[in-house]
């Protein structure tokens, strides 16, 4: 190799390194953007002092306010009951018109198919529109369900029990569905070569194969649901909280470090369902179906 | 009805839209046969095979198992069992609760399901396996349980598709063997999917030869082999010569004509030719003698004998392909086996004497 040859070569080098420093940097810039409002919001919400603008000490104080705040813990409960409730419903429907659509052929299949998208697609906001006129009109009105859940009272408007269930579905339909085109059919085929009828071979083998899918999609719209403010303000009539509508409530007299804390809390919960739904389905990738005590 | 068919097949169509995937298909399996359908991919293979489990309905036609139609019944009520392609184990069950699952779906006791499930694995050699997964097994292990969780229930057929296909060539050869020795051993009618002729000739009883949804001819592997029944068995099984030759009589003996004037006997003809159509001699390459005219020794009435030039020699081992150009320029292929003799080889241009013997020739429809 001669001298010129050699030269150009470390500048072709050092190009190469200057290139991948701008892009470190600037992967970083946008990482920072992301998540630096995300960490001011947790660290000022250790911090001892009313300002959520200036450093003054730690402290826990906050999650005690937050904990002794009886509308914040009611509303917490509430968020709790509707997401438990509308998930369960939601995985329950949104299964059967994923094994529907993909199993079964029928009339305006293509009309349902695209319509499962409607709900991920349209904003939130017309959806919420939508629901609200529906409730008004028909009758069904904001009747609260009184019921206690661990003991605690509480009452829910079915409204935001029905529409919640709404926008899950489409969710938990969609999961389940990507997991079932990539299911093998032979194995259902096997089963009943092996003499088990449609239910005992749903039983025994689609459902079992399903389950990541279907538990990936209810952490799905359990998430959603806890995280959802639009949908829930407009179709839960008066004096009707969870949590994110509490916060908005609070928020209108001035942000205090104890939105901090709340905000982190839910923070967590969410992630951690996410993680964990990303794990369920990770798990069942590579065809790898979970357990299932029947 | 002990006597009739173990599965029969009566003019059997199935269309997909605009598809023909069988087409009139009549076949009669016998009790305890090991009978093959071979054919090239996409002939219809599989769509006969799911036919006869009840994943698929026939469009028209009828089959038979024991003499009985088999109508609508759905395929957990047929008394068949499949071994699939790629197996199709329950990747979330054990080798003991794959092998196990038909016996409980039938509703036999847990002690009799475990004793079944033990001998189905002893049978094909599994034992101890009885805890793993699918996964944790090699691809020839898998192959082995689902024989076992097809055979534990004793079906009257087994139905087969392509089951060694996902095989390296060593364990394919091995598992052939042990196939077919388990098939005698446990007297069960196999019906056997395969695109490999090798494997179909050594393993049937009989064999079917399918394309494009028609079945060409049913017969055993010798039969296939040395009598093809027409133009497509011919040349789908081994290697074969077709000699442009012309109908001069239909005998017997049947005499064509090839390359020019020559007059051969050949040992039969395929229906629906008549006398001066245009035809095939067809003839295997190791049917073929080469002589030297000083060679050549007194011809009997079966005696084949035509002139032509050596074009070319591959040597490939136990044999060398000599290509053999004719008078009226087609050519045919002679393998003649290295055995060592004092003999002098052949030159490329040298002239020589193709000799066969008739009963080896047979005249094809073009
Ligand atoms: N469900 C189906 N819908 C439409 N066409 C089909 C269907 N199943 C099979 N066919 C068609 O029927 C024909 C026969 O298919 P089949 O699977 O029986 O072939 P095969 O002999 O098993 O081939 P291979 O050796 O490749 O497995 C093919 O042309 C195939 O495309
Ligand atoms: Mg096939």
């Amino acid at each position: 190799m001669n001298d010129a040859n050699r030269s150009h070569d470390r500048l072709a080098r050092w190009r190469a390194s200057l290139g991948g420093w701008i892009l470190s940097g600037y992967g970083v810039l946008a990482y920072l953007f992301l998540y630096l409002p995300i960490v001011i919001l947790v660290v000022f919400s250790f911090n001892d002092s009313r300002s959520t603008s200036q450093w003054q000490g730690f402290t826990v104080d906050w999650y005690y306010a937050m904990f002794d705040d009886r509308q914040i813990i009611l509303s917490l409960w509430n968020s709790f009951f509707l997401a438990v409730v509308s998930t369960i419903i939601a995985t329950v429907l949104g299964t059967l018109i994923a094994l529907g659509l993909e199993r079964y052929s029928f009339r305006g299949k293509t009309a349902v198919d695209s319509m499962l998208y409607l709900p991920v697609i349209i904003p939130d906001i017309a959806m919420a529109i939508m629901l609200l006129i529906f409730f008004n009109l028909s009758g069904i009105g904001f009747q609260p369900w009184k019921v206690q859940f661990f003991g605690v009272k509480l009452a829910v408007p079915y409204s935001v029990i029905i529409a919640h269930v709404a926008f899950n579905i489409s969710f938990v339909a969609i999961v389940v569905r990507a997991r079932l085109a990539q299911m093998d059919r032979t194995l259902e085929e096997a089963a009943q070569d092996l003499y088990a009828n449609s239910w005992r071979t749903f039983r025994r083998i689609t459902l079992p194969m399903l389950m990541p899918g279907i538990i990936g999609g209810a952490l799905l719209a359990f998430t959603l649901s806890l995280d959802d403010f639009v949908i829930t303000f407009f179709t839960s009539g008066a004096g009707f909280n969870t949590l994110p509508v509490r916060v908005f409530g609070m928020i209108k007299k001035g942000v205090t470090p104890k939105i901090n804390a709340v905000s982190t809390l839910m923070l967590v919960v969410s992630l951690s369902l996410v993680f964990l739904s990303i794990i369920m389905r990770r798990r069942g990738g590579d065809d790898e179906p979970i357990q299932f005590g029947f | 009805m002990a006597n009739a068919f173990a599965v029969e097949l009566r003019n059997v169509v199935k269309r997909f839209g605009d598809v023909t995937a069988v087409n009139n298909v009549s076949l009669q399996i016998r009790q305890g046969e090991f009978f093959s359908l071979l054919g090239p991919s996409g002939c219809g293979k599989t769509t006969t095979l799911r036919m006869i489990a009840g994943f698929e309905m026939p469009t028209s036609g009828e089959i038979y198992i024991d003499g009985e139609p088999l109508g609508y019944m759905p395929p957990n009520k047929r008394p068949v069992n499949t071994v699939f392609q790629h197996y199709a184990l329950f990747p979330h069950m054990t080798v003991e609760q794959n092998v196990g699952f038909g016996l409980e779906m039938q509703g036999v006791d847990k002690a009799e399901i475990r004793r079944r499930v033990g001998e189905a694995l002893e049978m094909v050699k599994l034992s101890g396996m009885e805890k793993r997964r699918p996964k944790q097994l090699s691809g020839g292990q898998q192959q082995r349980v689902a024989l076992a969780r097809a055979l534990v229930n004793r079906p009257k057929v087994l139905l087969l598709d392509e089951p060694l296909g996902a095989l390296d060539l060593k364990l394919r050869k091995a598992m052939q063997m042990e196939l077919k020795a388990l098939q005698e051993e446990v007297g069960i009618t196999f019906i056997y999917v395969t695109h490999d002729q090798e494997e179909a000739l050594t393993m049937s009883d009989r064999i079917a030869v399918m394309d494009e949804g028609v079945v060409h001819q049913v017969d055993e592997p010798e039969n296939i082999y040395e009598r093809p029944a027409d133009r497509f068995v011919a040349d789908f099984i081994g290697e074969t010569n077709f000699i442009p030759a012309r109908v001069v009589q239909l005998g017997p003996p049947v005499v064509v004509e090839i390359a020019g004037r020559v007059r051969v006997p050949a040992a039969w003809a395929e229906q629906g030719l008549s006398e001066g159509d245009q035809a095939l001699l067809s003839i295997r390459p190791e049917k073929i003698n080469l002589y030297e005219e000083r060679e050549l020794g007194e011809a009997g009435p079966t005696t084949a004998r035509v002139e032509g030039r050596i074009q070319q020699m591959v040597y490939v081992g136990t044999d060398t392909r000599h290509t053999v150009r004719l008078a009226d320029g087609s050519v045919l292929v002679a393998r003649l086996q290295n055995i060592h003799t004092e003999e002098e080889p052949w030159t490329v241009g040298e002239r020589t004497i193709v000799e066969w013997d008739a009963a080896h020739a047979r005249v094809l429809r073009v």
